[in-house]
């Protein structure tokens, strides 16, 4: 049988649980996660949570719109077989039998003796209209239950059949409306000879039904009428139509080339990114991310737009290469992680994988960047709050709608994008309004990162979403390395073609970068040469670097250069000194040089006439007057300074002041006084607690859920507002929020819909009947 | 992936490298919309800008054109970005259009309604349109035809202009070609012209833009007005028109400070139009003075901002640009492009010199060292000084003069900027020099001398940049600049690389271009723009210092 479960059916979804082989249980607590922590302690606590209304909701959106459309039919149907179900539902059978499997296999269905059934909270979970799959129709009442086809509707479809004109109107109306009216000053309980208006004559037939004291005036549409008014099914439209997603052919040379080109780009990018940030970060604003400022720089660093700065900023944050720490002042602010070290090492096609599986896993929103928020704040790349949990999901429902497209096909121009919406929107119908944003968004973003390529899906991208080594799909498609530059007279070398890592790094410290892209073009400059003679490179290793890596012959003006700035290299030195000691008596700073008892002031001469040291002048001066000097303080300007020095202060302690007797005394009695503040409220719900209350313990709650699921009647011990122990014959209708519904056996006497609530908590022990 | 030719770059330089196989084919496909903007030895850049787009759509290329050529001669994947922003880019242009009504004259039309609104929002150009004639048709004053098309190609929707040309008044022009013929490029050069309608063509120094200025007035067959720089340029133009055409001196007028003949074919100098007398132009009326077929602009680079403004007004006359570069130090290539008309001829400088119809030069760039005592001076001096004191330095004398001497035989330009430093030099070389102050007719008796051969070696300012023809030159000094220009290094070189005739064993004349400069000064770093520029245009340099100038290899 295609549910895969015994014909009989189960007592309970716990037995039918309990029926299921391993793999099936792994696959349900896989789909379903919240069920499996904290670990169940047994099928009946397992049953229990599922169905519970919050996670019932969880699993509902995961399907897509046809599988909650024959959840509903199911709704709808109250009680049935398979075939009962294929029967009402407007599919290929075969349709109808596979969206079962998947609805038992999420234990949103199964299989009572009765028939199969929808867990009770599903048709409290299935909310909203016809676009996220409801048919807004009712359950079936339970004179109907057993009706497999429209030949059993054939009562209420004869009575349709000779309704007048605006009585049939008026059915087909609150149909489609979602199955409920008011009752208005129809009167109700008529015989159809009796009834005045059409709403009268509907109701005279039961085609309306009042709905009960719980609600005064509202009539509904039972099921088998608005299945009746569809011609037997739940829906007037077929159910397993995808929406088609426009596409047309591209040239798959012009994709691939476009995805590997922007895929080289991005990796590119965050290199360079980095490597300045390393230098020069940006400021972090704690509250706000990256500042709009540094956002502008970035993106005139990278030449591209703002918006595309701003993901390769979040992309690289992803993947863990962007971190944070304070600068020389304490400010927070954006510096490259260790990562990005080994990162850097790694050959472009394994770094653009790093980057596209973190952006793949990452629920940040860098589109958003630029815009403003609820508060007219712009939104800051890197700000905390920049992120919408719906955003993976977004991301992988695009792409795998993008993989399904025929080969060598892209979304189509225009007409694509929305087309592609309306398919995600089919998949997962119950996702909030903002997913078209989430999902056209992930389309962009994707494109910049080279997974797609003229909205084609590459090969690459491909092997990303489906988990398998997309770094060596990129890496065929990349161009090879080359290991050389081509030396020019214009004091440029160009690259032609993606450089040896290392090379391209040695490069970069003694030539500035002109242009990106398949190629490199450097620039040698006195200021470039300048720095790489300060990192440490001689004139001689420049010559014999630039011999090396160049193909063509190094040209005349490049060695002249280099031998240029190495000439005027070191010509000006700096050095560091407390202070110093002028004198025009040359001999006489050369007696004190030279003076034993001086040497512990570090004297050093640099010129003739000037000495300096490493000793602060307040310390130097009362030396040198030791020594028999007679040394006068010279200010900046040159000016000779004279008198005497300011006296000496320390700055006071300013917390001495605030810690007076008295307002230590006051601080410590409001602490007292909170604490026993706290101590009376938690001793007054202690003896509120009546005294025989006993823990809801995890039993209580799963045989109450199994008996609202079995629809059984169980006996109830708890205990009332006095006190008193009692015990009832009750129907459990609902658990949810701590409180059981339940019809009363014995007030159903007076009225059969009376319903009544209990607190969980009170009830001590359920006895199934 | 293919192996070919072309790199392009996200920055949207083009790298073509020159020893590939297809490099030549490759440089002929993306030539109509891709600016070169170096071609040193190895690899030569191309840009893709807005201007170049628009350019190729005016010549009649669409988009996908372009982005075939980028993708068949590409090696690596081509960003995908900047094939949308092509295409995007050259959307833009035609969008408007610039057509003749029967009714109304001039009119502003376009089939894109939204764009109609945008521009029709715009300050800038409220003042130059007519009523709305219908939603998509606007009426243009027939004056602002110019000014619309500069303020709409600043609003980024350039118009293509429909509205035609008048003929002009007839005059009969042709080429008298015996004993010479139009050389092929300068055929190419003046027929993309003529089918363009109106436009710039883009020649090295040397390789005879004035022929192909007279080819285009044979085309044309009507009154042209020639504008050039300078009194002495429009003397060479009319001996070149009298000498290649069937024009006659008496056809030839010249309307200059001195003469002010109004003939058929009129050659004027910007400046004597844009002297201006209490506020206005009293020499504008030469544009209305014949209904002119044609108008030249020599050294379009140079066109003084005056002359955008009255050109702005003749957009019913076919216009020909002339330059060697289309850089301009001011920017005014946007102007350039929408007043006088978009490139339609180009060719690199190498390719002309390798077709031998330009000389080979050798650059050399000597730098002396200020004597202890000038750097001092040189140190302290205010900022705007420095450049003199370096570049005046009595330190270039010595090695102007083992120049002169290592190249005696040659004729041999020394060209300079300041007056005392170039009499000083004139003095110590004891030879003749020609500055702004020397009476034209001097002037042109030196030049004379200097061409027949009677005087071998010249003093000159920079009133020798532009247009005046030495074709014997073989050796030009330089030792100082108007700061780092390019264009002015461009001209000076141009002035050598007139091909001489073949000496006795058939070895082509090689000119050596030489520049002195102070080293560590700002003279040193305006010479590195410089050569910067003779690098980019594949001019290999050398630097050498002054006291090795006796031993450098020829």
């Amino acid at each position: 049988m295609a549910v895969g479960d015994g014909p009989r059916g189960h007592r309970s979804l716990a037995d039918q649980l309990r029926s299921w082989d391993d793999e099936r249980l792994q696959q349900l607590l896989t789909l379903r996660p919240d069920l499996a922590t904290p670990t169940p302690h047994d099928f009946g606590q397992l049953a229990s949570r599922a169905a519970v209304r919050s996670s019932i909701a969880r699993a509902l959106d995961d399907l897509t719109r046809g599988e909650l459309l024959v959840l509903d039919a199911l709704v709808v149907a109250g009680q049935t077989t398979e075939d009962g179900l294929v029967a009402i539902v407007r599919a290929e059978p075969a349709f109808v039998r596979a969206a079962l499997v998947r609805l038992v296999d999420l234990a949103l269905a199964w299989t009572s003796p009765e028939g199969l059934r929808a867990l009770t909270a599903v048709s409290e979970a299935l909310t909203g209209g016809p676009d996220v799959g409801l048919s807004a129709l009712r359950p079936r009442s339970a004179e109907h239950r057993d009706t497999t086809g429209p030949d059993d509707l054939a009562a209420v479809t004869a009575v349709l059949d000779v309704l007048p004109e605006p009585a049939r109107k008026l059915i087909e109306h609150v149909v489609d409306q979602g199955g409920t009216a008011t009752s208005g000053s129809a009167r109700i309980g008529l015989r159809p000879e009796d009834a005045e208006t059409p709403a009268e004559l509907l109701l005279a037939h039961r085609l309306l039904v009042p709905g009960g004291s719980l609600n005064p005036g509202l009539l509904l549409v039972p099921g088998e009428v608005g299945l009746a008014l569809r011609g037997g099914r739940t829906t007037s439209r077929a159910i397993d139509e995808l929406p088609p997603v426009a596409s047309e052919p591209r040239s798959p040379r012009l994709s691939a080339s476009a995805a590997a080109g922007a895929a080289t780009d991005v990796v590119r990018r965050v290199e360079t990114l980095l490597d300045t940030w390393g230098e020069r970060p940006a400021g972090n604003l704690r509250t706000t991310g990256l500042g709009v400022r540094d956002l502008k720089a970035t993106a005139t660093l990278l030449g591209v737009g703002e918006a595309e700065a701003a993901l390769v900023v979040e992309v690289a944050a992803a993947a863990g290469l962007v971190g944070t720490r304070a600068d020389a002042d304490g400010n927070p602010v954006w510096v490259p992680t260790d990562e990005f070290d080994r990162w850097r090492d790694l050959g472009t096609a394994a770094r653009w994988t790093t980057l596209a599986h973190a952006w793949l896993e990452s629920a940040r929103l860098p589109s958003l960047v630029g815009e403003r928020g609820p508060d007219q704040r712009p939104w800051n790349a890197l700000s905390p709050e920049l992120a919408a949990p719906g955003m993976p999901e977004a991301k992988r429902m695009a792409l795998e709608v993008m993989a399904d497209l025929p080969e060598g096909h892209g979304l189509a121009a225009g007409t694509g994008l929305p087309s592609l919406l309306a398919r995600v929107a089919w998949l997962r119908p119950r996702r909030p309004r903002t997913r078209g944003d989430l999902v056209a968004w992930a389309v962009a973003e994707a494109a910049v990162l080279g997974i797609t390529g003229a909205d084609v899906l590459s090969a690459h991208g491909r092997a990303l979403i489906e988990g398998e080594d997309a770094a060596a799909v990129l890496a065929a498609a990349l161009p090879p390395p080359v290991d050389h530059v081509l030396l020019q007279a214009d004091l440029t070398a160009v690259a032609p073609g993606p450089l040896e890592p290392d090379l391209a790094r040695r490069l970069q410290q003694v030539a500035d970068i002109e242009s990106h892209g398949g190629a490199t073009v450097y620039r040698f400059t006195q200021a470039s040469v300048r720095r790489a003679l300060d990192s440490g490179w001689t004139a001689a290793e420049l010559h014999a670097f630039v011999l090396a890596c160049s193909r063509t012959p190094v040209p005349q003006p490049l060695t002249y250069l280099i031998d240029d700035v190495e000439r005027a290299f070191g010509t000006v030195r700096v050095g560091m000194a407390s202070s110093f000691v002028r004198s025009e008596d040359a001999a006489a700073l050369a007696a004190l040089e030279n003076d034993g008892r001086a040497e512990g002031l570090g004297l050093q001469r640099i010129a003739p006439t000037v000495l300096v040291s490493p000793v602060p002048i307040d310390l130097l001066l009362p030396r040198l007057r030791e020594l028999g000097l007679a040394p006068v303080v010279e200010g900046p300007d040159g000016v000779v300074r004279v008198g005497g020095s300011e006296p000496l202060r320390a700055r006071s302690d300013r917390s001495r002041g605030s810690a007076t007797p008295a307002r230590a005394a006051a601080r410590r009695s409001a602490q007292v006084a909170v604490a026993v503040g706290a101590l009376r409220e938690g001793d007054a719900e202690a003896r509120e607690r009546p005294a025989t209350a006993s823990a809801p313990g995890g039993a209580v709650l799963s045989a109450l859920r199994e008996a609202v699921e079995r629809h059984s009647a169980v006996l109830i011990g708890f205990t009332d507002h006095q006190g008193v122990l009692n015990e009832r014959e009750v129907l459990p209708l609902e658990v949810e929020g701590g409180r059981l519904v339940a019809r009363d056996r014995d007030a159903a006497l007076d009225d059969p819909d009376a319903e009544r609530r209990y607190a969980v908590h009170r009830i001590s022990r359920v006895t199934p009947l | 992936m293919t192996d070919g030719p072309l790199i392009v770059q996200s920055d949207k330089s083009l790298l073509l490298e020159v020893d590939h196989e297809q490099a030549a084919e490759c440089r002929k496909a993306i030539a109509p919309f891709a600016e070169l903007e170096r071609s040193p030895e190895h690899i030569h850049t191309y840009r893709l800008t807005p201007l170049g787009l628009w350019n190729a759509r005016a010549a009649g290329h669409d988009a996908e054109e372009v982005v075939d050529t980028l993708l068949t001669y590409s090696r690596y994947p081509v960003p995908h970005a900047l094939l949308v922003d092509v295409a995007e880019t050259m959307a833009r242009y035609g969008r408007l259009r610039l057509e003749k009504h029967p009714v109304h004259g001039l009119v502003l039309a376009s089939n894109d309604r939204p764009v109609l609104e945008e521009v029709l929002r715009a300050k800038r150009i409220a003042g130059m349109l007519g009523s709305r004639l219908d939603d998509d048709t606007v009426a243009v004053h027939p004056s602002e035809r110019g000014n619309l098309k500069q303020a709409l190609l600043k609003l980024g929707w350039p118009a293509e202009d429909y509205a035609g040309y008048v003929d002009g008044e007839a005059h009969p022009i042709d080429l008298a070609e015996d004993g010479w013929g139009l050389r092929d490029y300068q055929r190419e050069a003046a027929e993309s012209f003529w089918h363009g309608g109106s436009g710039v063509v883009v020649l090295p120094c040397g390789a005879g833009k004035t022929i192909v200025g007279a080819a285009a007035m044979a085309h044309a067959r009507a009154t042209t007005l020639i504008l050039v720089t300078n009194t002495v340029s429009a003397r060479q133009w009319k001996d070149e028109l009298v000498k290649r055409t069937s024009l006659t001196e008496d056809e030839i007028g010249e309307y200059s400070g001195t003469v002010k003949e109004i003939r058929p074919v009129t050659i004027a100098t910007y400046q004597v139009i844009t002297t201006k007398r209490k506020g206005v132009y009293p020499h504008l009326e030469l544009f209305d003075a014949r209904d002119w077929g044609l108008i030249v602009y020599d050294e379009v680079h140079l066109l003084p901002a005056p002359i955008f403004r009255m050109t702005a007004d003749l957009q019913a006359r076919r216009r020909i640009g002339l330059t060697a570069t289309l850089v301009r130090e001011d920017g005014r290539e946007g102007d350039v492009f929408s007043l006088i008309g978009p490139k339609r001829y180009d060719a690199p400088w190498k390719d002309i010199e390798a077709q031998g119809w330009i000389a080979p030069a050798d650059c050399v760039e000597v730098r002396v060292s200020l004597p202890d005592h000038s750097r001092m001076v040189y140190a302290t001096a205010e900022a705007e000084e420095r450049y003199r004191l370096a570049a005046c330095t009595p330190e270039k004398v010595g090695v102007v003069r083992d120049l002169v001497a290592r190249h005696a035989g040659q004729p041999t330009l020394v060209i300079g900027q300041y007056l005392e430093q170039l009499e000083e030099l004139a003095e110590k070389l004891d030879a003749p020099v020609i500055t702004g102050q020397t009476p034209v007719k001097e002037r042109q008796r030196l030049f004379d001398g200097f061409r027949s051969g009677e005087i071998g070696l010249l003093v000159v300012s920079k009133v020798a940049n532009f247009s005046i023809d030495l074709p014997s030159a073989e050796v030009a000094i330089q030792v100082s600049g108007s700061f780092g220009s390019r264009q002015e290094e461009a001209q000076r070189l141009g002035r050598l690389l007139r091909p001489g005739d073949p000496g006795p064993d058939g070895e082509r004349k090689v000119a050596h271009f030489y520049t002195i400069v102070a080293r560590d000064t700002v003279d040193a770093e305006f010479a590195q723009n410089r050569q910067r520029f003779l690098a980019e245009q594949g001019y290999a340099y050398r630097i050498v210092d002054a006291g090795d100038v006796r031993d450098l290899q020829a």
